[in-house]
Protein backbone atom coordinates (compact mmCIF):
# COMPACT_ATOMS: atom_id res chain seq x y z
CA UNK A 1 0.00 0.00 0.00
CA UNK A 2 2.64 1.89 0.66
CA UNK A 3 3.99 1.62 -2.17
CA UNK A 4 1.51 2.33 -4.04
CA UNK A 5 1.13 5.54 -2.84
CA UNK A 6 4.59 6.47 -2.88
CA UNK A 7 4.19 5.64 -6.65
CA UNK A 8 0.87 7.61 -7.01
CA UNK A 9 2.86 10.93 -5.68
CA UNK A 10 5.64 10.08 -8.34
CA UNK A 11 3.10 10.04 -10.99
CA UNK A 12 2.18 13.52 -9.75
CA UNK A 13 4.65 14.85 -9.32
CA UNK A 14 5.78 13.82 -12.67
CA UNK A 15 2.58 15.84 -13.97
CA UNK A 16 3.61 18.60 -12.34
CA UNK A 17 7.16 18.61 -13.70
CA UNK A 18 5.48 18.81 -17.36
CA UNK A 19 3.11 20.82 -16.99
CA UNK A 20 5.47 23.44 -15.31
CA UNK A 21 7.71 23.02 -18.18
CA UNK A 22 4.87 25.18 -20.29
CA UNK A 23 5.17 27.92 -17.44
CA UNK A 24 3.28 30.59 -19.73
CA UNK A 25 0.62 27.89 -20.92
CA UNK A 26 0.57 27.05 -17.31
CA UNK A 27 0.04 30.74 -16.41
CA UNK A 28 -3.04 31.54 -18.90
CA UNK A 29 -4.35 28.44 -18.80
CA UNK A 30 -5.43 29.18 -14.99
CA UNK A 31 -6.07 32.41 -15.80
CA UNK A 32 -8.48 31.50 -18.03
CA UNK A 33 -10.59 29.11 -16.24
CA UNK A 34 -10.81 31.49 -13.29
CA UNK A 35 -12.17 33.99 -15.69
CA UNK A 36 -14.69 31.30 -17.52
CA UNK A 37 -15.92 30.24 -13.64
CA UNK A 38 -16.28 33.67 -12.39
CA UNK A 39 -17.97 34.58 -15.77
CA UNK A 40 -20.08 31.16 -15.69
CA UNK A 41 -21.03 32.52 -11.84
CA UNK A 42 -21.93 35.94 -12.32
CA UNK A 43 -24.01 35.77 -15.17
CA UNK A 44 -27.29 34.17 -13.35
CA UNK A 45 -26.33 35.99 -10.27
CA UNK A 46 -26.46 39.49 -12.96
CA UNK A 47 -29.92 37.95 -14.27
CA UNK A 48 -31.00 37.28 -11.26
CA UNK A 49 -30.57 40.83 -9.78
CA UNK A 50 -33.89 41.54 -12.14
CA UNK A 51 -36.02 38.79 -10.80
CA UNK A 52 -36.11 40.42 -7.10
CA UNK A 53 -32.96 38.39 -6.43
CA UNK A 54 -34.31 35.59 -5.36
CA UNK A 55 -35.20 31.94 -6.88
CA UNK A 56 -37.56 30.04 -4.93
CA UNK A 57 -37.34 32.22 -1.54
CA UNK A 58 -34.11 31.93 -1.85
CA UNK A 59 -31.53 34.71 -1.60
CA UNK A 60 -28.42 35.50 -3.71
CA UNK A 61 -26.37 34.19 -0.93
CA UNK A 62 -27.94 30.93 -0.31
CA UNK A 63 -28.16 30.01 -3.98
CA UNK A 64 -24.11 31.32 -4.22
CA UNK A 65 -23.88 28.65 -1.51
CA UNK A 66 -25.49 25.87 -4.10
CA UNK A 67 -22.96 27.26 -6.42
CA UNK A 68 -19.93 27.39 -4.75
CA UNK A 69 -20.58 23.62 -3.12
CA UNK A 70 -20.78 22.11 -6.59
CA UNK A 71 -18.29 24.17 -8.26
CA UNK A 72 -15.49 23.45 -5.93
CA UNK A 73 -16.39 19.61 -5.97
CA UNK A 74 -16.82 19.65 -9.57
CA UNK A 75 -13.05 21.15 -9.72
CA UNK A 76 -11.32 18.91 -7.34
CA UNK A 77 -13.34 15.98 -9.22
CA UNK A 78 -11.36 17.78 -12.28
CA UNK A 79 -8.01 17.81 -10.48
CA UNK A 80 -8.35 14.17 -8.93
CA UNK A 81 -10.26 12.06 -11.90
CA UNK A 82 -8.19 14.07 -15.01
CA UNK A 83 -7.40 10.91 -16.08
CA UNK A 84 -10.51 9.19 -16.41
CA UNK A 85 -11.95 12.58 -18.15
CA UNK A 86 -13.47 11.03 -20.91
CA UNK A 87 -12.48 13.67 -23.26
CA UNK A 88 -8.88 12.26 -22.18
CA UNK A 89 -9.46 8.53 -22.00
CA UNK A 90 -11.21 8.16 -24.95
CA UNK A 91 -8.00 9.08 -27.07
CA UNK A 92 -5.89 7.72 -25.06
CA UNK A 93 -7.43 4.21 -25.75
CA UNK A 94 -7.49 4.65 -29.49
CA UNK A 95 -3.74 5.99 -29.14
CA UNK A 96 -2.54 3.00 -27.65
CA UNK A 97 -1.61 4.53 -24.67
CA UNK A 98 -3.43 1.99 -22.45
CA UNK A 99 -1.63 -0.57 -23.64
CA UNK A 100 1.91 0.88 -22.29
CA UNK A 101 0.44 1.50 -19.22
CA UNK A 102 -0.51 -1.91 -18.90
CA UNK A 103 2.82 -2.88 -19.74
CA UNK A 104 3.63 -1.64 -16.99
CA UNK A 105 4.00 -3.22 -13.76
CA UNK A 106 1.90 -0.86 -11.59
CA UNK A 107 -2.04 -0.90 -10.87
CA UNK A 108 -3.83 0.45 -14.06
CA UNK A 109 -6.06 2.36 -12.15
CA UNK A 110 -3.57 3.75 -10.33
CA UNK A 111 -2.04 4.84 -13.22
CA UNK A 112 -4.96 6.41 -15.03
CA UNK A 113 -5.36 8.54 -11.74
CA UNK A 114 -1.91 9.80 -11.59
CA UNK A 115 -1.60 10.70 -15.62
CA UNK A 116 -3.57 13.83 -15.81
CA UNK A 117 -3.21 16.13 -12.52
CA UNK A 118 -4.43 18.56 -13.97
CA UNK A 119 -2.44 21.54 -12.01
CA UNK A 120 -3.99 24.71 -12.79
CA UNK A 121 -7.35 23.36 -11.69
CA UNK A 122 -6.64 24.64 -8.22
CA UNK A 123 -7.11 27.73 -9.83
CA UNK A 124 -10.98 26.97 -10.34
CA UNK A 125 -10.35 24.92 -6.37
CA UNK A 126 -9.64 28.35 -4.91
CA UNK A 127 -11.31 30.30 -7.02
CA UNK A 128 -15.43 27.99 -6.20
CA UNK A 129 -13.85 27.58 -2.75
CA UNK A 130 -14.16 31.65 -2.08
CA UNK A 131 -17.49 31.63 -3.44
CA UNK A 132 -18.58 28.94 -0.88
CA UNK A 133 -16.69 31.48 1.56
CA UNK A 134 -18.18 34.75 0.97
CA UNK A 135 -21.66 32.38 0.67
CA UNK A 136 -21.42 31.03 3.88
CA UNK A 137 -20.51 34.71 5.57
CA UNK A 138 -23.67 35.73 3.61
CA UNK A 139 -25.86 33.80 4.62
CA UNK A 140 -24.45 33.78 8.24
CA UNK A 141 -25.05 30.31 8.83
CA UNK A 142 -25.05 28.83 12.70
CA UNK A 143 -22.41 26.97 12.66
CA UNK A 144 -22.66 23.77 15.15
CA UNK A 145 -19.38 21.19 15.23
CA UNK A 146 -21.51 18.80 12.95
CA UNK A 147 -21.87 21.47 10.22
CA UNK A 148 -17.87 22.12 10.03
CA UNK A 149 -17.31 18.46 9.94
CA UNK A 150 -20.50 17.77 7.28
CA UNK A 151 -19.40 20.32 5.37
CA UNK A 152 -15.85 18.69 3.76
CA UNK A 153 -17.80 15.55 3.87
CA UNK A 154 -20.50 16.84 1.31
CA UNK A 155 -17.99 18.18 -0.88
CA UNK A 156 -15.61 14.97 -0.94
CA UNK A 157 -19.15 13.11 -1.59
CA UNK A 158 -20.29 15.35 -4.35
CA UNK A 159 -16.52 15.30 -6.02
CA UNK A 160 -16.99 11.35 -5.69
CA UNK A 161 -20.46 11.70 -7.54
CA UNK A 162 -18.55 13.62 -10.34
CA UNK A 163 -15.79 10.86 -10.25
CA UNK A 164 -18.20 8.13 -10.74
CA UNK A 165 -19.55 9.89 -13.98
CA UNK A 166 -16.51 10.43 -15.50
CA UNK A 167 -15.35 6.37 -14.87
CA UNK A 168 -18.56 5.59 -16.13
CA UNK A 169 -18.07 7.58 -19.33
CA UNK A 170 -15.09 6.46 -19.81
CA UNK A 171 -14.82 2.63 -19.21
CA UNK A 172 -18.23 3.08 -22.26
CA UNK A 173 -15.79 3.81 -24.49
CA UNK A 174 -14.47 0.65 -24.89
CA UNK A 175 -17.70 -0.68 -25.87
CA UNK A 176 -18.78 2.80 -28.12
CA UNK A 177 -14.88 3.94 -29.51
CA UNK A 178 -16.58 7.15 -29.46
CA UNK A 179 -17.15 9.40 -26.04
CA UNK A 180 -20.58 9.30 -24.92
CA UNK A 181 -22.01 12.50 -24.98
CA UNK A 182 -25.51 11.29 -22.60
CA UNK A 183 -22.57 11.39 -19.67
CA UNK A 184 -22.23 15.25 -20.59
CA UNK A 185 -25.70 15.25 -19.83
CA UNK A 186 -25.09 14.13 -16.21
CA UNK A 187 -22.28 15.76 -15.41
CA UNK A 188 -22.42 19.14 -17.25
CA UNK A 189 -26.09 19.46 -17.12
CA UNK A 190 -26.69 17.78 -13.38
CA UNK A 191 -24.07 20.36 -12.39
CA UNK A 192 -26.33 23.29 -13.45
CA UNK A 193 -29.22 22.01 -11.81
CA UNK A 194 -27.99 21.10 -8.99
CA UNK A 195 -26.79 25.17 -8.40
CA UNK A 196 -30.89 25.62 -8.02
CA UNK A 197 -33.15 24.85 -5.14
CA UNK A 198 -34.85 21.75 -6.41
CA UNK A 199 -38.27 22.90 -4.90
CA UNK A 200 -38.37 25.53 -8.15
CA UNK A 201 -38.92 22.06 -10.30
CA UNK A 202 -41.82 20.59 -11.60
CA UNK A 203 -43.09 17.22 -9.86
CA UNK A 204 -41.52 15.17 -12.71
CA UNK A 205 -38.20 17.02 -13.06
CA UNK A 206 -37.95 15.82 -8.93
CA UNK A 207 -38.87 12.81 -9.39
CA UNK A 208 -35.77 12.11 -12.11
CA UNK A 209 -33.34 14.01 -9.81
CA UNK A 210 -34.63 11.34 -6.97
CA UNK A 211 -34.00 8.58 -8.83
CA UNK A 212 -30.97 9.33 -10.08
CA UNK A 213 -30.22 10.67 -6.41
CA UNK A 214 -28.47 14.62 -7.37
CA UNK A 215 -31.11 15.78 -5.16
CA UNK A 216 -29.20 14.45 -1.61
CA UNK A 217 -26.04 16.12 -3.31
CA UNK A 218 -26.38 19.26 -2.96
CA UNK A 219 -29.93 20.60 -2.26
CA UNK A 220 -30.22 18.79 1.17
CA UNK A 221 -26.41 19.11 2.38
CA UNK A 222 -27.54 23.27 1.80
CA UNK A 223 -30.86 22.84 3.47
CA UNK A 224 -29.20 21.58 6.55
CA UNK A 225 -26.28 23.96 6.54
CA UNK A 226 -28.62 26.75 6.20
CA UNK A 227 -31.42 25.40 8.73
CA UNK A 228 -33.97 25.50 6.63
CA UNK A 229 -37.58 23.56 6.65
CA UNK A 230 -37.86 20.80 4.24
CA UNK A 231 -40.70 21.70 1.39
CA UNK A 232 -40.54 18.10 0.45
CA UNK A 233 -40.98 15.98 3.30
CA UNK A 234 -37.96 13.72 2.67
CA UNK A 235 -37.31 11.44 5.66
CA UNK A 236 -34.85 13.26 8.19
CA UNK A 237 -32.06 11.21 7.06
CA UNK A 238 -31.92 13.02 3.74
CA UNK A 239 -29.02 15.16 4.58
CA UNK A 240 -27.07 12.44 5.16
CA UNK A 241 -27.01 10.93 2.13
CA UNK A 242 -24.58 13.16 0.30
CA UNK A 243 -21.73 11.34 0.85
CA UNK A 244 -23.10 7.76 0.48
CA UNK A 245 -25.06 8.74 -3.21
CA UNK A 246 -21.60 10.32 -3.98
CA UNK A 247 -19.25 7.31 -2.92
CA UNK A 248 -22.11 4.58 -4.15
CA UNK A 249 -21.87 5.66 -7.21
CA UNK A 250 -18.37 5.96 -7.58
CA UNK A 251 -17.88 2.47 -6.00
CA UNK A 252 -20.27 1.27 -8.44
CA UNK A 253 -18.08 2.94 -11.32
CA UNK A 254 -15.28 1.28 -9.73
CA UNK A 255 -16.82 -1.67 -10.38
CA UNK A 256 -18.09 -0.75 -13.97
CA UNK A 257 -14.53 -0.02 -14.51
CA UNK A 258 -13.22 -3.48 -13.98
CA UNK A 259 -15.44 -5.26 -15.60
CA UNK A 260 -14.55 -3.15 -19.09
CA UNK A 261 -11.00 -3.84 -18.78
CA UNK A 262 -11.70 -7.42 -18.69
CA UNK A 263 -14.15 -6.77 -21.64
CA UNK A 264 -10.93 -4.53 -23.52
CA UNK A 265 -8.62 -7.24 -22.65
CA UNK A 266 -10.62 -9.87 -24.22
CA UNK A 267 -11.00 -7.59 -27.81
CA UNK A 268 -8.34 -5.09 -27.60
CA UNK A 269 -8.74 -1.61 -29.53
CA UNK B 1 14.81 -27.47 -26.12
CA UNK B 2 15.75 -27.09 -22.43
CA UNK B 3 12.82 -25.72 -20.36
CA UNK B 4 11.39 -22.94 -22.64
CA UNK B 5 10.51 -19.56 -21.77
CA UNK B 6 7.88 -19.53 -24.14
CA UNK B 7 5.19 -22.25 -25.07
CA UNK B 8 2.46 -21.27 -27.35
CA UNK B 9 0.19 -24.59 -28.08
CA UNK B 10 -2.57 -24.14 -30.18
CA UNK B 11 -3.08 -20.82 -29.66
CA UNK B 12 -6.81 -19.28 -30.90
CA UNK B 13 -7.87 -15.44 -30.93
CA UNK B 14 -11.03 -15.06 -33.02
CA UNK B 15 -12.96 -11.70 -32.88
CA UNK B 16 -16.73 -11.57 -34.20
CA UNK B 17 -16.54 -8.56 -36.78
CA UNK B 18 -20.04 -7.05 -37.43
CA UNK B 19 -20.97 -7.89 -40.93
CA UNK B 20 -20.84 -4.92 -43.25
CA UNK B 21 -23.50 -4.24 -46.04
CA UNK B 22 -23.68 -2.53 -48.91
CA UNK B 23 -25.81 -1.35 -51.52
CA UNK B 24 -28.94 1.09 -50.53
CA UNK B 25 -29.87 1.67 -47.11
CA UNK B 26 -26.22 0.27 -46.51
CA UNK B 27 -25.49 2.93 -43.36
CA UNK B 28 -29.36 2.16 -41.99
CA UNK B 29 -28.80 -1.47 -41.97
CA UNK B 30 -25.66 -1.20 -40.76
CA UNK B 31 -26.93 0.23 -37.67
CA UNK B 32 -28.89 -2.09 -36.64
CA UNK B 33 -27.45 -5.60 -38.07
CA UNK B 34 -26.88 -8.36 -35.68
CA UNK B 35 -24.84 -10.34 -38.05
CA UNK B 36 -21.70 -11.49 -36.89
CA UNK B 37 -18.95 -13.55 -39.67
CA UNK B 38 -15.49 -14.84 -37.49
CA UNK B 39 -12.33 -13.58 -37.80
CA UNK B 40 -9.47 -16.06 -37.11
CA UNK B 41 -6.86 -13.28 -36.42
CA UNK B 42 -4.35 -16.21 -34.90
CA UNK B 43 -5.54 -19.82 -35.57
CA UNK B 44 -3.85 -22.93 -34.10
CA UNK B 45 -0.39 -21.47 -33.22
CA UNK B 46 2.56 -23.25 -31.44
CA UNK B 47 5.63 -22.59 -30.97
CA UNK B 48 8.37 -22.80 -28.17
CA UNK B 49 11.33 -20.24 -27.50
CA UNK B 50 14.14 -21.18 -25.33
CA UNK B 51 15.81 -18.75 -23.47
CA UNK B 52 18.70 -16.60 -24.84
CA UNK B 53 16.96 -16.94 -28.62
CA UNK B 54 16.70 -14.19 -31.08
CA UNK B 55 13.83 -14.70 -33.02
CA UNK B 56 12.50 -12.78 -35.74
CA UNK B 57 8.27 -13.15 -36.60
CA UNK B 58 7.19 -11.69 -39.45
CA UNK B 59 4.78 -11.53 -41.80
CA UNK B 60 2.63 -9.52 -43.85
CA UNK B 61 0.19 -6.57 -42.35
CA UNK B 62 -2.61 -7.98 -40.61
CA UNK B 63 -0.84 -11.31 -40.51
CA UNK B 64 -2.09 -12.01 -37.24
CA UNK B 65 1.44 -10.79 -35.53
CA UNK B 66 0.59 -7.60 -33.44
CA UNK B 67 -2.09 -10.08 -32.03
CA UNK B 68 -0.26 -12.53 -31.24
CA UNK B 69 2.35 -10.60 -29.30
CA UNK B 70 -0.51 -8.99 -27.39
CA UNK B 71 -1.22 -12.69 -26.11
CA UNK B 72 2.28 -12.78 -25.41
CA UNK B 73 2.56 -9.45 -23.57
CA UNK B 74 -0.57 -10.34 -21.47
CA UNK B 75 -3.00 -7.34 -23.05
CA UNK B 76 -4.99 -9.77 -24.52
CA UNK B 77 -6.86 -13.05 -23.50
CA UNK B 78 -6.59 -15.71 -26.02
CA UNK B 79 -9.99 -17.58 -27.00
CA UNK B 80 -8.46 -21.34 -27.08
CA UNK B 81 -4.96 -22.66 -26.87
CA UNK B 82 -2.70 -22.23 -24.27
CA UNK B 83 0.33 -19.95 -23.60
CA UNK B 84 3.06 -19.71 -21.20
CA UNK B 85 5.61 -16.86 -20.61
CA UNK B 86 8.54 -17.85 -18.17
CA UNK B 87 5.81 -20.29 -16.43
CA UNK B 88 2.87 -17.76 -16.12
CA UNK B 89 -0.11 -17.17 -17.86
CA UNK B 90 0.47 -13.91 -19.45
CA UNK B 91 -3.07 -12.27 -18.96
CA UNK B 92 -3.61 -13.83 -15.44
CA UNK B 93 -1.16 -12.20 -13.55
CA UNK B 94 0.11 -9.03 -15.60
CA UNK B 95 2.04 -7.42 -13.40
CA UNK B 96 3.77 -10.12 -12.27
CA UNK B 97 4.48 -11.29 -15.74
CA UNK B 98 5.18 -7.30 -17.10
CA UNK B 99 8.36 -6.77 -14.47
CA UNK B 100 10.10 -9.27 -16.28
CA UNK B 101 9.55 -7.67 -19.89
CA UNK B 102 10.57 -5.28 -22.01
CA UNK B 103 9.06 -3.69 -24.94
CA UNK B 104 10.33 -1.40 -27.95
CA UNK B 105 7.91 -0.19 -30.04
CA UNK B 106 9.65 1.87 -33.21
CA UNK B 107 6.09 3.59 -34.02
CA UNK B 108 5.87 5.50 -30.24
CA UNK B 109 7.47 5.83 -27.32
CA UNK B 110 7.27 4.56 -23.40
CA UNK B 111 8.93 7.40 -21.97
CA UNK B 112 7.27 10.92 -20.71
CA UNK B 113 6.44 13.07 -23.26
CA UNK B 114 7.90 16.54 -21.92
CA UNK B 115 10.49 15.53 -19.68
CA UNK B 116 14.09 14.93 -19.54
CA UNK B 117 14.96 11.57 -20.70
CA UNK B 118 16.87 11.00 -17.61
CA UNK B 119 13.35 11.55 -15.13
CA UNK B 120 11.98 9.41 -17.38
CA UNK B 121 14.14 6.68 -16.55
CA UNK B 122 14.27 7.26 -12.59
CA UNK B 123 11.04 7.08 -12.49
CA UNK B 124 10.64 3.95 -14.32
CA UNK B 125 13.22 2.44 -11.86
CA UNK B 126 10.61 3.25 -9.49
CA UNK B 127 8.14 1.35 -11.53
CA UNK B 128 10.01 -1.49 -11.63
CA UNK B 129 11.54 -1.66 -8.55
CA UNK B 130 15.34 -1.83 -9.35
CA UNK B 131 17.94 -1.35 -6.81
CA UNK B 132 19.94 1.67 -6.90
CA UNK B 133 23.26 -0.26 -7.52
CA UNK B 134 22.06 -2.50 -10.38
CA UNK B 135 19.77 0.82 -12.05
CA UNK B 136 23.39 2.73 -11.62
CA UNK B 137 25.12 -0.20 -13.38
CA UNK B 138 22.93 -0.74 -15.86
CA UNK B 139 22.43 2.75 -16.74
CA UNK B 140 26.47 3.50 -16.74
CA UNK B 141 26.59 0.72 -19.17
CA UNK B 142 23.88 1.32 -21.50
CA UNK B 143 24.48 5.59 -21.68
CA UNK B 144 28.41 4.54 -22.86
CA UNK B 145 27.07 1.44 -25.00
CA UNK B 146 24.23 3.86 -26.65
CA UNK B 147 25.91 7.09 -25.92
CA UNK B 148 23.17 8.55 -24.29
CA UNK B 149 25.28 10.83 -22.50
CA UNK B 150 24.63 14.30 -24.89
CA UNK B 151 20.66 13.99 -24.42
CA UNK B 152 19.67 12.26 -21.07
CA UNK B 153 18.68 15.95 -19.99
CA UNK B 154 16.81 16.60 -23.35
CA UNK B 155 13.12 16.34 -23.24
CA UNK B 156 11.66 13.42 -24.88
CA UNK B 157 9.77 15.77 -27.45
CA UNK B 158 12.97 17.33 -29.00
CA UNK B 159 14.85 14.12 -29.15
CA UNK B 160 15.58 12.90 -32.89
CA UNK B 161 14.11 9.20 -33.73
CA UNK B 162 17.78 7.69 -33.96
CA UNK B 163 18.10 9.38 -30.30
CA UNK B 164 14.47 8.35 -28.97
CA UNK B 165 14.76 4.67 -30.25
CA UNK B 166 17.97 4.57 -28.03
CA UNK B 167 16.70 5.95 -25.09
CA UNK B 168 13.44 3.63 -25.21
CA UNK B 169 15.14 0.63 -25.50
CA UNK B 170 17.77 1.87 -22.53
CA UNK B 171 14.22 2.12 -21.17
CA UNK B 172 13.31 -1.13 -21.55
CA UNK B 173 15.97 -2.84 -20.52
CA UNK B 174 17.09 -1.15 -17.47
CA UNK B 175 15.33 -4.08 -15.41
CA UNK B 176 17.32 -6.94 -16.76
CA UNK B 177 14.40 -7.81 -18.32
CA UNK B 178 15.04 -12.34 -19.46
CA UNK B 179 12.15 -11.29 -22.74
CA UNK B 180 12.58 -8.31 -24.57
CA UNK B 181 10.07 -7.62 -27.84
CA UNK B 182 10.71 -4.86 -29.97
CA UNK B 183 8.05 -4.03 -32.58
CA UNK B 184 9.74 -1.91 -35.67
CA UNK B 185 12.99 -1.14 -33.53
CA UNK B 186 14.87 0.22 -36.70
CA UNK B 187 12.02 2.60 -39.27
CA UNK B 188 12.42 5.48 -40.34
CA UNK B 189 16.55 5.28 -39.04
CA UNK B 190 19.01 5.82 -41.33
CA UNK B 191 21.59 2.96 -42.11
CA UNK B 192 23.95 3.85 -39.16
CA UNK B 193 21.57 4.30 -36.48
CA UNK B 194 19.99 1.01 -37.84
CA UNK B 195 23.49 -0.63 -37.55
CA UNK B 196 23.87 0.79 -33.72
CA UNK B 197 20.61 -0.69 -32.89
CA UNK B 198 21.48 -3.53 -34.16
CA UNK B 199 24.56 -4.22 -32.77
CA UNK B 200 23.18 -3.44 -28.82
CA UNK B 201 20.72 -5.57 -29.77
CA UNK B 202 23.53 -8.31 -30.54
CA UNK B 203 25.44 -7.40 -27.73
CA UNK B 204 22.31 -7.94 -24.96
CA UNK B 205 20.86 -10.94 -26.26
CA UNK B 206 24.77 -12.23 -26.03
CA UNK B 207 26.03 -10.65 -23.11
CA UNK B 208 23.16 -11.21 -20.85
CA UNK B 209 20.83 -14.12 -22.71
CA UNK B 210 17.97 -12.08 -22.93
CA UNK B 211 15.35 -13.83 -25.39
CA UNK B 212 14.33 -11.23 -27.68
CA UNK B 213 11.16 -11.48 -30.23
CA UNK B 214 11.66 -9.12 -33.09
CA UNK B 215 8.73 -8.21 -35.24
CA UNK B 216 9.54 -6.32 -38.52
CA UNK B 217 8.91 -5.24 -41.88
CA UNK B 218 13.20 -4.63 -42.92
CA UNK B 219 14.13 -8.16 -44.13
CA UNK B 220 18.04 -6.79 -43.36
CA UNK B 221 17.33 -6.48 -39.67
CA UNK B 222 16.06 -10.12 -39.65
CA UNK B 223 18.99 -11.55 -41.69
CA UNK B 224 21.43 -9.73 -39.57
CA UNK B 225 19.72 -10.44 -36.08
CA UNK B 226 17.68 -13.42 -36.39
CA UNK B 227 19.25 -17.19 -36.03
CA UNK B 228 15.52 -18.10 -36.26
CA UNK B 229 12.63 -17.21 -38.08
CA UNK B 230 8.78 -17.53 -37.51
CA UNK B 231 6.40 -16.21 -40.42
CA UNK B 232 2.77 -15.86 -39.57
CA UNK B 233 0.10 -15.13 -42.34
CA UNK B 234 -4.10 -15.10 -42.06
CA UNK B 235 -3.21 -16.17 -38.63
CA UNK B 236 -1.17 -19.46 -39.15
CA UNK B 237 2.38 -19.81 -38.71
CA UNK B 238 3.92 -20.81 -41.73
CA UNK B 239 7.50 -21.18 -41.15
CA UNK B 240 9.70 -21.89 -38.18
CA UNK B 241 13.09 -22.24 -38.76
CA UNK B 242 16.19 -20.93 -39.73
CA UNK B 243 17.08 -18.13 -42.24
CA UNK B 244 18.90 -20.61 -44.35
CA UNK B 245 16.10 -23.17 -44.63
CA UNK B 246 13.90 -19.93 -45.31
CA UNK B 247 15.80 -18.92 -48.45
CA UNK B 248 16.04 -22.36 -49.97
CA UNK B 249 12.26 -23.28 -49.31
CA UNK B 250 11.81 -19.48 -50.59
CA UNK B 251 14.04 -20.12 -53.58
CA UNK B 252 12.92 -16.91 -54.92
CA UNK B 253 13.83 -14.38 -57.75
CA UNK B 254 16.02 -12.04 -57.01
CA UNK B 255 16.16 -8.33 -59.24
CA UNK B 256 19.26 -6.61 -60.18
CA UNK B 257 18.34 -2.87 -61.30
CA UNK B 258 21.18 -1.79 -63.66
CA UNK B 259 22.16 1.83 -65.27
CA UNK B 260 23.95 1.25 -68.54
CA UNK B 261 26.70 3.77 -69.13
CA UNK B 262 25.21 4.04 -73.12
CA UNK B 263 22.14 2.42 -74.55
CA UNK B 264 22.85 -0.72 -75.67
CA UNK B 265 20.24 -2.14 -78.57
CA UNK B 266 20.18 -5.13 -76.29
CA UNK B 267 20.75 -6.40 -72.91
CA UNK B 268 20.33 -10.12 -72.87
CA UNK B 269 22.34 -12.07 -70.44
CA UNK B 270 22.46 -15.96 -69.44
CA UNK B 271 21.24 -16.83 -66.51
CA UNK B 272 18.60 -13.83 -65.96
CA UNK B 273 15.48 -12.38 -67.87
CA UNK B 274 14.95 -8.66 -68.49
CA UNK B 275 11.26 -7.84 -67.27
CA UNK B 276 12.52 -3.76 -67.51
CA UNK B 277 13.48 -1.86 -69.98
CA UNK B 278 14.01 1.35 -71.02
CA UNK B 279 17.31 2.48 -72.93
CA UNK B 280 19.66 2.74 -70.24
CA UNK B 281 18.28 1.07 -67.46
CA UNK B 282 16.93 -2.27 -67.55
CA UNK B 283 15.63 -4.74 -64.63
CA UNK B 284 17.03 -8.42 -64.15
CA UNK B 285 15.51 -10.99 -62.33
CA UNK B 286 17.42 -14.02 -61.82
CA UNK B 287 17.01 -17.43 -59.45
CA UNK B 288 19.97 -18.12 -56.38
CA UNK B 289 20.03 -21.31 -57.30
CA UNK B 290 20.91 -20.55 -60.90
CA UNK B 291 23.25 -18.10 -60.51
CA UNK B 292 24.18 -15.85 -57.83
CA UNK B 293 24.32 -12.00 -58.07
CA UNK B 294 28.29 -11.27 -58.05
CA UNK B 295 28.74 -14.10 -60.93
CA UNK B 296 25.65 -12.27 -62.72
CA UNK B 297 27.17 -8.80 -62.58
CA UNK B 298 30.58 -10.14 -63.49
CA UNK B 299 28.92 -11.20 -66.62
CA UNK B 300 27.14 -8.38 -67.44
CA UNK B 301 30.32 -6.50 -66.33
CA UNK B 302 32.17 -8.08 -69.19
CA UNK B 303 29.64 -7.46 -71.94
CA UNK B 304 28.24 -4.02 -70.76
CA UNK B 305 29.55 -0.50 -69.32
CA UNK B 306 27.38 -0.23 -65.75
CA UNK B 307 27.26 2.84 -64.52
CA UNK B 308 25.10 1.88 -61.33
CA UNK B 309 23.72 -1.17 -59.96
CA UNK B 310 21.52 -2.22 -56.94
CA UNK B 311 20.32 -5.77 -55.99
CA UNK B 312 16.60 -6.12 -55.08
CA UNK B 313 15.96 -8.72 -52.21
CA UNK B 314 12.41 -10.09 -52.63
CA UNK B 315 10.27 -8.15 -50.46
CA UNK B 316 9.34 -9.67 -47.38
CA UNK B 317 5.54 -9.51 -48.28
CA UNK B 318 6.13 -11.27 -51.51
CA UNK B 319 8.55 -14.08 -49.88
CA UNK B 320 5.16 -14.50 -47.18
CA UNK B 321 2.51 -14.39 -50.31
CA UNK B 322 4.76 -17.11 -52.13
CA UNK B 323 5.03 -19.55 -49.37
CA UNK B 324 1.24 -19.39 -48.32
CA UNK B 325 0.69 -20.40 -51.91
CA UNK B 326 3.06 -22.81 -51.64
CA UNK B 327 1.45 -24.18 -48.41
CA UNK B 328 -1.68 -24.20 -50.69
CA UNK B 329 -0.85 -26.37 -52.99
CA UNK B 330 0.92 -28.66 -50.93
CA UNK B 331 -2.17 -29.41 -48.72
Amino acid sequence: MQWHLDMYRRLLAVQLRSQLQYRTSFALDAISSALVSAIEFAAPMLVLQQFGNNIGGWTMGELALLYGMIDTAYALTDLLFGGFDPDYFAPMVRRGTLDQLLLRPTNITLQILGSEFRLRRFGRIAQGGIILVVALALVGVRWTPAKIAYLPVVLLGQAAFFGGLFIIGSTSTFWTVQRVEIINVFTSGGRVAMCYPMHIYTKWVRRIFTIVPVIFLNYYPALYLLNKPDPLNMPAIAPLMAPVVGFGLLAAAFGFWQFGLRYYASTGT
Amino acid sequence: MRSPIITVQNLNKHFKVRKHHRGRMAGLRNFFTHEYRLVRAVDGVSFQIAPGELVGYIGPNGAGKSTTLKMLTGLLVPTGGELYVGGRIPWKERQAHVASLGAVFGQRTTLWWDLPVIESLDLLQHIYRIPEARFRQNLDEFESLLELGSFLDTPVRSLSLGQRMRADICAALLHDPKLLFLDEPTIGLDVVAKERIRQFILHINRERSTTVILTTHDLSDVEKLCERVMIIDHGKLLFDGTLEALRERFNGRRELAVDFAEAYESVEIDGAQVVAWDGKHATYQFERKVITASELIGRLSARYQIHDLEVREPEIEATVRRIYEERLLES
